[in-house]
C-alpha cells in the first residue's frame, strides 16, 4: 500500500519531469531558429561591449583595460549630465503624446470609412518620408523669420513667438513635436492590428449592459489592448532613449547643448574623439536606464494580467 | 540555464579579446611577386561627384604601367571616417587611405594605422606646402597631395551695381564688414545681401585661431574668439547677411547663395572654385563675373599684396596602411611621391583642385581654365598665402572642437553672448578635457 | 484626445450593431466635419512629401531658399531621367528590394515562430531570455556596430547582401511583436487543439499564424520599410558598388563641395513609392475582421 504510493508519486514525479524536459525541448525549437542568428550576430557584440566599456579601447589594437575608471569619469562629465537630462527631457514628453497621438488615430482609423486607405497611409507617410526632408521642412515652418508657424502665432496675437530650433528654450519642444508627427503613423499601425484581435461580442456584451462610448472604451478597449499597449510602451521607451536621427539632422544637439542627447553623446565620443571604451561604458548606462523601465513595465504588467 | 549564460559570455568575453587584440589582419594578401605588376588600392570618396582620386590613378598608372591603383569608394562627410575607422578596425582598408581631415591624425597615428613616411617627406619638393602638420614625434606620417585656403569671393557685377570698390587686397575683417553693410544698402531693391557666412564653426574660429597672434587651441583660454564672433553677431544684426537662424532652418547652401547672386561676397575654402566654375558652365550658376581676394585679415600687418596674407585650410593627405603587403610598400611610397610632386599637381589642377605642390606652372594651369577670372589680385590670392591647419594635431583637439561647436551655434542663434558663449567654454573645457 | 465621440468600429460584417444611431442629421453633419478634419490632417502629414515633390523638379540652386519656395519656376522634369542615366538606380533599387523581401521573409518566419515559444511553452528561465531579446534593443547600435562589424569581417560577412540580410534578420523585434500578439490568443484554443491531437508545430502552423494575420501584416510592412530606408547598416557593410542600396546610393549626389540636392529628391521620391504601394495594399489586413472570425467556433 505504502510502497504503492510511493511508485506513483515516483512515477508522477518522473511523468512530470519526462514533460518538464519535453516541454523545455519543444520551447526551445521554436526559439532557436531566431536564436541562433541572434546569439552569433547580436548577442556576441553586445557582450563584446559590456567588457570593451572597462577597458580604454580606441577602435584599433589591444583593449587596456582600465577597471571602472569610465565610469567614475561619466559621474563627472558634464555633457554626459547635460545629455542624460535632455535625453530624459524628450522621453517624459514624448512617450504620453506619442501613445495618445497614435491611439487616437487607430481608433480614428479602424472603421468603415470612405478612403481609409488613403488616410491610413497618410498617417503613415511621414515614418516612410525621407528624413532629410523632414528635418528641412520642419525646420523652414518653425523659421522665426520666415515660418508659417510663428506667422499663425503673431496673427493669433502672440507677442514673442518662440525662436524654436534657433532658440536653446524652444529647440526641444520642437524635436519632441516634429518626433510624435513622425512616429505616430508607426505605432498607429501596432494599435491597429491590436484592435482587431478584440473580440466583437465583447463590445455587443458591453452595449446590451447599456455602457455608453467612454464606458465601452474604459471598459473593453483598453483592457483587451493591453499586450498590445504594453509593446508599444516598451518600444517608445527604449525608442525615445536611443533618439538619435532626427536630432542629427534637425538640430545636431544645438543650439549649444540644449537638444544634446544619450545617442549622440555616445557617438561623438565613439566616432568623433575615438574613445571607443567611454562610448561603450555611456551606453551601458543607456543600456541600464532602459532596461530598468523596461522590467518595471513588464512586471507590472504581468501583475495587471492577474 | 544559468550555465549555458556563463558559456555565453565566455565565449563572447574570448570574442571581444581577440577582436581587440587583433586589429589589422589580412588585408589584400592576394596580390605578390616581388618585381611584376603589381595593384594598388587607394581611397576615396563619392567618386562621381569627386573625381580626383580616379584622375589621380589613372595619371599614376599611366606613367607607371606597371602598376594599377584601384579606388576603393566610401561615402563623403562624416560617413567616410565611419566607414574607414570600421574597415581599419576588421583589417580590410587598401593600402593606402586618405586622411581627410587633419584632426584624425592623431587618431590613426596613435592607433598605429599609420606607417612612417618619413623618407618620402624628405624627397620632397620644398614647394609642397603642408607636409609639416603630418608629424608627431619627428615622423612623418602621411603626404599631402590636396591643399585647400580660405580665401574671400566677390561678384564683380554686384559691386559695380552697389557702386563699391573691389577689394584691392589690403582689408581687415573691419573693413570687410563696412563693406558688407554698404554693399547691402547698395543693393536693397536686388534683394541681395552683402556677405554670405556659412553657418561652419570653422569660419569663424578657423579664422581667429589663425590669424590671431598668440592664440593657442589646447590653452583653454578663448578670449581670442571675441572680436571675430562679435563681428558676426554684428553682421546679421545689421542685416548684411543672413542670420545664422535663416541659414539652418532654411537649409541655405553657399553655392547658391553665391551662385545664384544672393549674396555679393563669400569667404570660402578653394575648394569652390572648381564648383563655381562647373556651375556657370552647366547653368546652376548665374552668369556674371567674379574674382577671388585675399582672405581680410586681422590687422594691417599682413594687408597688401607686398605681404603674404595669413588663412587657414587643411590639406588632405594619403597614408600608408601598415598592413600592407611588404611586395607593395616601395609602389605605395613611389604613388605618395607622385601624388605630392609635379605629377599629381597637374593632374588636380586640371580639375580645379588645389595641389599641395603650389608654383608658378599650376597657377598658369588654374588660371587657363575656362571661366576663371584673369585679375592680378585673383591671381595673388591664389598663389599668396600663409595658411595654417585649422587645428593643432593633439590628443584633446577632437574633444576641444566639438565643445567650441556648441559655442559656436549658442552664440550664433542669439541663445548665448558673445562673453557668455566663450567663458562657458572655457569652463567645459577645463572641467572636461582638463585644459587651461 | 476626443475618445467620447469614437465608436470601436464593426469588426466584422455578421456583427454590424449599429442600434443605438444617433439621428440623422447630426450624423451627416458629424461625418462631414470629420472628414474636413481628415482631409486637414493629411495635407499637414503629407506636406513635407509634397515638398520633395517639388523639390525633385527643381534645379540644385533653388532646393534650399529662403523663404521656402513651394513650386519651382521651371519644371525639370529630365531629372526623373537623368538619375536613371547618371547613376546606377536599377542597381540600387533591385537590391534594396532584394534584401527588403529576404530580411522581411526571414523576420517574420524565425520571428512568429520564435515569439510561440516565448507566449505559449513554459520552461525554466524563459523570461530571462526574453528579457536578454529585450536587452539588446536598448543598446545603441552605434556603441556595438565596430566590434559587430570586427566579427561579421572574421565570419567573411561583411561587403555582401548577406551581411545585411544577417544583421536584420534575427531582430529581437519580431520576437516581440508577435510574441505579445499571441497572448491575446485564448490558451482554451490551444487546449482544444492538443486534445484534439495537434502538435505544437501544427497549433501555431493551423492556429496561430491564421488568428494572428493583422500582427504578420503590421510586422511584415514594418520590416520591410525599415530595411528599405535603412541607411547606417549599408553604409558600415556595403562597399562594392554593386551591391549598394538605394538610399546608400542616394547619398552619392552628396560631395563636400557640391551636392545635387534636386537630384536626392527625385530619388528620394523613387524610393517611396513602392512602399506607399505596399502599404495600400497591406493596409487591408486591418479591416476584415481576420483575427477574431476563427475564434467563435
Amino acid at each position: 500500500m505504502a510502497s504503492q504510493t510511493i511508485a506513483t508519486t515516483q512515477a508522477a514525479r518522473r511523468r512530470r519531469g519526462r514533460l518538464r524536459r519535453r516541454n523545455a525541448l519543444v520551447g526551445w525549437s521554436f526559439i532557436l531558429p531566431n536564436f541562433v542568428g541572434f546569439a552569433v550576430l547580436t548577442l556576441v557584440p553586445v557582450i563584446a561591449l559590456f567588457y570593451l566599456a572597462f577597458t580604454s579601447w580606441n577602435a584599433f589594437g589591444t583593449a587596456p583595460w582600465v577597471g571602472l575608471d569610465n565610469f567614475t569619469r561619466l559621474i563627472g562629465d558634464t555633457s554626459f549630465h547635460t545629455s542624460l537630462t535632455n535625453t530624459v527631457y524628450y522621453t517624459v514628453f514624448h512617450i504620453p503624446l506619442t501613445l495618445a497621438a497614435s491611439l487616437g488615430l487607430a481608433l480614428l482609423l479602424n472603421r468603415k470609412l470612405r478612403g481609409v486607405a488613403f488616410f491610413r497611409t497618410a498617417a503613415f507617410f511621414p515614418y516612410i518620408t525621407s528624413i532629410v526632408a523632414i528635418a528641412v521642412v520642419w525646420n523652414m515652418l518653425f523659421s522665426p523669420e520666415f515660418g508659417p508657424i510663428n506667422q499663425l502665432l503673431s496673427f493669433l496675437g502672440v507677442q514673442d513667438p518662440p525662436g524654436w530650433t534657433t532658440s536653446a528654450d524652444w529647440s526641444m519642444p520642437a524635436v519632441i513635436i516634429v518626433a510624435t508627427w513622425r512616429e505616430m503613423g508607426y505605432y498607429m499601425l501596432l494599435f491597429l492590428a491590436g484592435l482587431q484581435t478584440i473580440p466583437p461580442e465583447l463590445y455587443e456584451a458591453a452595449r446590451v449592459d447599456g455602457a455608453n462610448a467612454w464606458q465601452r472604451f474604459r471598459n473593453v478597449t483598453i483592457p483587451s489592448l493591453r499586450p498590445t499597449t504594453f509593446l508599444v510602451m516598451v518600444l517608445l521607451t527604449i525608442g525615445s532613449f536611443k533618439i538619435f536621427d532626427l536630432i542629427l539632422v534637425m538640430t545636431n544637439g544645438g543650439p549649444g547643448q540644449s537638444t544634446l542627447v544619450l545617442s549622440q553623446f555616445i557617438y561623438q565620443k565613439g566616432f568623433v574623439e575615438n574613445q571607443f571604451g567611454y562610448a561603450s561604458a555611456s551606453s551601458i548606462v543607456l543600456f541600464a536606464i532602459c532596461l530598468a523601465i523596461t522590467i518595471l513595465q513588464f512586471v507590472v504588467n504581468k501583475r495587471r494580467e492577474r | 540555464m544559468k550555465r549555458s549564460q556563463m558559456t555565453a559570455v565566455g565565449v563572447a568575453a574570448a570574442v571581444a579579446l581577440s577582436l581587440a587584440a587583433c586589429g589589422g589582419g589580412d588585408a589584400g594578401s592576394d596580390d605578390s611577386g616581388s618585381a611584376g605588376p603589381v595593384t594598388l588600392k587607394i581611397s576615396g570618396w563619392a567618386l562621381n561627384a569627386t573625381p580626383e582620386f580616379q584622375a589621380l590613378a589613372d595619371g599614376y598608372h599611366e606613367e607607371n604601367p606597371d602598376v594599377t591603383v584601384e579606388v576603393v569608394e566610401y561615402r563623403d562627410g562624416n560617413d567616410y571616417d565611419t566607414q574607414i575607422i570600421s574597415d581599419l578596425a576588421a583589417g580590410t582598408a587598401p593600402d593606402l587611405y586618405v586622411l581627410k581631415n587633419l584632426n584624425k591624425l592623431w587618431t590613426f597615428q596613435t592607433g598605429g594605422q599609420l606607417l612612417d613616411v618619413s623618407d618620402v617627406a624628405g624627397e620632397l619638393d620644398g614647394d609642397v606646402s603642408g607636409v609639416d602638420s603630418y608629424e608627431i614625434d619627428g615622423k612623418t606620417w602621411a603626404i599631402p597631395y590636396r591643399q585647400d585656403s580660405w580665401l574671400l569671393y566677390y561678384n564683380k557685377d554686384l559691386f559695380d551695381a552697389a557702386g563699391v570698390d573691389y577689394p584691392d587686397g589690403s582689408w581687415t575683417w573691419d573693413d570687410y564688414a563696412d563693406a558688407a553693410e554698404t554693399l547691402t544698402a547698395g543693393l536693397g531693391d536686388q534683394g541681395a545681401k552683402g556677405t554670405y557666412q556659412h553657418s561652419w564653426q570653422s569660419l569663424v574660429q578657423g579664422f581667429a585661431l589663425a590669424q590671431t597672434p598668440d592664440a593657442d587651441l589646447l590653452s583653454g583660454d578663448y578670449s581670442y574668439l571675441e572680436p571675430y564672433y562679435q563681428r558676426s553677431v554684428d553682421l546679421q544684426d545689421a542685416g548684411a547677411q543672413q542670420t545664422y537662424g535663416t541659414v539652418t532652418t532654411s537649409s541655405l547652401t553657399y553655392q547658391a547663395e553665391f551662385g545664384t547672386q544672393k549674396a555679393a561676397m563669400l569667404p570660402m575654402g578653394s575648394w569652390y572654385i572648381g564648383t563655381l566654375l562647373a556651375q556657370q558652365e552647366n547653368g546652376e550658376a548665374d552668369d556674371f563675373s567674379w574674382g577671388i581676394a585675399p582672405a581680410p585679415q586681422f590687422d594691417d600687418s599682413t594687408t597688401g599684396t607686398d605681404n603674404t596674407p595669413v588663412t587657414f585650410g587643411d590639406p588632405t593627405a594619403f597614408g600608408i596602411n601598415p598592413a600592407i603587403d611588404d611586395a607593395k610598400l616601395d609602389a605605395a611610397k613611389d604613388f605618395l611621391t607622385w601624388v605630392a610632386g609635379e605629377g599629381g599637381a597637374t593632374v588636380l589642377s586640371e580639375l580645379g583642385v588645389t595641389p599641395a605642390l603650389t608654383n608658378d606652372a599650376v597657377t598658369e594651369t588654374f588660371f587657363g581654365l575656362d571661366g576663371m577670372p584673369a585679375d592680378d589680385l585673383s591671381k595673388f590670392a591664389f598663389s599668396t598665402h600663409d595658411t595654417r591647419p585649422e587645428n593643432p594635431v593633439a590628443a584633446e583637439t577632437a574633444s576641444v572642437q566639438s565643445i567650441l561647436n556648441d559655442a559656436h551655434s549658442a552664440i550664433m542663434s542669439g541663445s548665448s553672448s558673445v562673453a557668455d558663449g566663450i567663458s562657458e567654454a572655457e569652463d567645459r573645457v577645463a572641467s572636461e578635457v582638463g585644459l587651461g | 484626445m476626443a475618445t467620447s465621440t469614437l465608436r470601436p468600429a464593426p469588426l466584422t460584417r455578421s456583427s454590424r450593431p449599429p442600434r443605438t444611431e444617433r439621428s440623422r442629421p447630426l450624423s451627416v453633419l458629424g461625418r462631414v466635419l470629420g472628414y474636413l478634419v481628415l482631409i486637414a490632417a493629411s495635407a499637414a502629414v503629407l506636406l513635407p512629401f509634397y515638398w520633395m515633390v517639388m523639390s525633385s523638379l527643381k534645379t540644385n540652386n533653388t532646393v534650399f531658399t529662403a523663404p521656402i519656395q513651394w513650386v519651382p519656376e521651371v519644371f525639370q522634369w529630365h531629372n526623373y531621367v537623368d538619375i536613371f542615366t547618371r547613376s546606377d538606380m536599377t542597381t540600387w533599387l533591385k537590391n534594396t528590394l532584394i534584401l527588403s523581401v529576404v530580411v522581411t521573409f526571414l523576420q517574420v518566419l524565425t520571428g512568429s515562430f520564435a515569439a510561440y515559444g516565448f507566449s505559449k511553452t513554459r520552461f525554466p528561465g524563459r523570461d530571462a531570455l526574453f528579457l536578454t531579446y529585450l536587452g539588446t534593443i536598448a543598446v545603441p547600435w552605434q556603441a556595438y556596430m565596430i566590434p559587430q562589424f570586427i566579427l561579421f569581417s572574421k565570419l567573411h560577412l561583411a561587403n555582401s547582401l548577406w551581411s545585411i540580410i544577417a544583421l536584420q534578420a534575427f531582430g529581437a523585434f519580431g520576437v516581440f511583436l508577435m510574441k505579445q500578439f499571441y497572448e491575446t490568443i485564448p490558451e482554451e484554443l490551444s487546449e482544444a487543439a492538443r486534445l484534439d491531437g495537434l502538435s505544437e508545430y501544427g497549433i501555431w502552423r493551423r492556429i496561430m499564424l491564421p488568428l494572428s494575420v493583422p500582427a504578420l501584416a503590421s510586422l511584415t510592412l514594418l520590416t520591410f520599410v525599415n530595411t528599405w530606408n535603412d541607411y547606417l547598416g549599408p553604409l558600415v557593410y556595403l562597399r562594392d558598388k554593386d551591391l549598394w542600396t538605394i538610399q546608400l546610393g542616394l547619398r552619392t549626389f552628396i560631395s563636400q563641395y557640391n551636392a545635387e540636392y534636386a537630384l536626392i529628391m527625385t530619388g528620394s521620391v523613387l524610393s517611396v513609392l513602392p512602399i506607399a504601394i505596399i502599404f495600400l495594399l497591406g493596409q487591408r489586413y486591418f479591416v476584415e475582421g481576420i483575427a477574431t472570425s476563427g475564434m467563435k467556433g
